[in-house]
């Protein structure tokens, strides 16, 4: 079964001196359960394509299917829970609110989800502690390391269980060792939560340790090459 | 506590760390209770002046008045007495014997219009042998040249008839009182005692009208109501109010003016709110976009926004209600603001907070604070997601 089925993707931003198109009619499928890669030259719209697939932005012409569901069939009120129920994100500057702590920043979608500030804030505390940042709960967010923050924001896209994670360039702003236990913990919680998930990532080793691998370029995405399973 | 409020008062209380922001918040926070502390102390004193004229109003003028819906009795003169002493806290129930007429004095050659009425029983007693009493309005007493001791003839519009034909019905008295009326006070010209107010209207029996006095006058639409009930449509009830009315609306007016006015100060303090509030949204772009991705919808950003503007204003019209009323109480109490005692009647200037305006000013100005916050938290409810995360690399 496909968790993930784009079809005919297009996207335009409208810059200041003259729209630019980032990709047109790009199709992307991707079977349930699989850990897959996406790397690409820096512009060729990774990072677009990510946001549309978690429908945090609408394309031009196309559509997008999460495990089964159209996201253009639902209004913005029923994609914004859907994408606090079944879809993580994982941005490459972690993107932690700085005036919250760490608890309270993996809190954040039990709150959206209308859960109590102590129960989501007991739930956080128990997924800080799976990240290996049993000692770091209550440190507001800007004091913690870059390997850190970037656990906190893992433990915030799994707070509500998701079933695809979208991970943009996690490791690209980490020293190498950082980088190496931020994927390592992307890994293990992928098999832990049996999700799908889609990485980007401009580092080929890391890639390489993925179930498969797409190339996009302008010309949209090659097909998957398997490196494992 | 929602999500949307707490991230609304953490916004808050971090913006003392933007030299900026924290400016401009305390600008808007300053602003609205400047605006809501000028508001109470404007009203206040309006209050002050104006509940001496509503007490002056109350003292003078009857509280309840029945008078016959058609014709110029009272057609069932004791039920209507009957019916205003049953009313609870009625203190004193008086006929109304009233009519026109002219008076003539010595001291000038032609004679005045003016309208008289019996004055409460027991007062103006006429001492045996001498002519009956009167109180008369200063501006009569101005007008007729006349002081107290002096003759005043009183001419009614009525007539009798006599063998010689129809003649005038008059009556001389002698002036006891003059009564200094208050500005836009509606009393007699002058005031005679029943007998003879009695014999110039023609009406030996009954009365035009009856009044009563009550304990409490703030009661009297209470007692208006209940005698209504008992007397029915041929009756028309009037409380002190109703029969002050153009007053009255002048009053309201006067404050509704003051309010207008001054409320502008709490408009342009809540365009400070607009700025602080877009600001934040602008700083805040990228937190809007990573709060989508997390599952907050349009609507969740916006209530972020206008919480914060609802706390400021909250904690702007907290501030402004506590210097308004306590400044209005001390000057009230201390008695600063004199006045020269011998212009105006009063030694200093009255202060009144009345809570209900409190309320009304205090409403108006968190009201005004959630509008002010409604433009930018409706933009922040409308940034694209996406691109807000995007550009914040």
């Amino acid at each position: 079964m496909l968790a993930v089925k784009a079809e005919g993707l297009s996207k335009t931003y409208m810059d200041e001196a003259a729209p630019v198109t980032v990709f047109q009619n790009l199709d992307f499928d991707l079977e349930k359960g699989v850990f897959a890669a996406v790397m690409g030259p820096s512009g060729v719209g990774k990072s677009t394509l990510l946001h549309l697939l978690g429908g945090i932005d609408r394309p031009d012409a196309g559509r997008v299917e999460i495990l089964g569901v159209s996201l253009d069939d639902l209004s913005p009120k029923e994609r914004a829970r859907f994408r606090n129920e079944r879809i993580g994100f994982v941005f490459q500057f972690h993107h932690l609110l700085p005036e919250f702590t760490a608890e309270e920043n993996v809190a954040f979608p039990h709150r959206i989800a209308g859960i109590s500030a102590r129960d989501a804030r007991q739930r956080a505390a128990k997924l800080l502690d799976r990240v290996g940042l049993a000692d770091r709960h209550s440190h507001l967010s800007r004091s913690l390391s870059g390997g850190e923050q970037q656990r906190v924001a893992i433990a915030r896209a799994l707070a509500r269980g998701p079933s695809l994670l979208l991970a943009d360039e996690p490791t690209g702003n980490l020293d190498s060792e950082s980088a190496r236990g931020v994927f390592d913990l992307l890994t293990e919680l992928h098999r832990e939560c049996a999700m799908t998930t889609v990485l980007v990532t401009h580092n080929p080793e890391l890639a390489k340790r993925c179930d498969k691998i797409f190339n996009m370029s302008r010309e949209g995405i090659l097909p998957a090459t398997r490196f494992s399973g | 506590m929602s999500f949307e409020t707490s991230v609304a008062l953490r916004y808050l209380a971090a913006s003392r760390r933007r030299a900026h922001v924290a400016l401009i918040s305390t600008i808007s926070m300053l602003g609205l209770a400047v605006g809501v502390a000028a508001l109470i102390i404007s009203l206040s004193l309006l209050s002050g002046f104006q509940d001496r004229i509503r007490a002056q109003m109350a003292e003078r003028t009857p509280h309840l008045r029945v008078s016959p819906a058609r014709g110029p009795t009272l057609p069932e003169p004791d039920r209507v007495r009957e019916a205003l002493v049953s009313l609870n806290g009625v203190v004193a129930v008086e006929p109304a014997i009233e009519g026109r007429g002219w008076v003539s004095a010595s001291a000038i050659e032609s004679t005045l219009p003016i309208r008289y009425r019996n004055a409460p029983e027991g007062e103006l007693s006429a001492m045996d042998g001498g002519p009956p009493l009167t109180r008369i309005s200063s501006s009569v007493a101005t007008r007729t040249r006349t002081a107290p001791g002096d003759l005043l003839r009183v001419t009614s519009s009525r007539t009798r008839l006599s063998p010689l034909g129809p003649l005038p019905v008059a009556v001389v008295f002698r002036i006891a009182d003059i009564r200094h009326a208050a500005a836009l006070e509606k009393t007699p010209d002058i005031e005679i005692p029943e007998d003879t107010a009695r014999l110039l209207a023609g009406l030996p029996s009954g009365a035009r009208a009856y009044e009563a006095r009550l304990a409490d006058p703030a009661r009297a639409e209470v007692a208006s109501r209940a005698v209504s009930l008992l007397l029915g449509p041929n009756y028309r009830v009037q409380t002190w109010r109703e029969l002050n009315a153009p007053l009255s609306f002048a009053l309201r007016l006067e404050k509704g003016v003051i309010f207008a006015t001054v409320a502008l100060v709490i408009v342009v303090a809540a365009l400070n709110i607009v700025s602080n509030i877009a600001l934040t949204v602008v700083e805040k772009k990228r937190d809007l976009g990573v709060l989508t991705s997390l599952g907050a919808t349009p609507g969740s950003l916006a209530r972020i926004y206008l919480t914060l503007g609802a706390v400021i204003g909250a904690l702007g019209t907290a501030f402004g209600v506590a210097v308004g009323v306590s400044a209005s109480l001390l000057l009230d109490r201390y008695e600063i603001v004199t006045l020269p005692a011998d212009v105006y009647l009063l030694t200093h200037v009255p202060f009144s907070v009345h809570p209900r305006e409190v309320a009304l000013v205090a409403a108006f100005a968190l009201a005004t604070a959630v509008a002010a916050a409604a433009l930018p938290a409706r933009a922040a409810a409308r940034l694209a997601p996406g691109e807000a995360i995007r550009l914040s690399r």
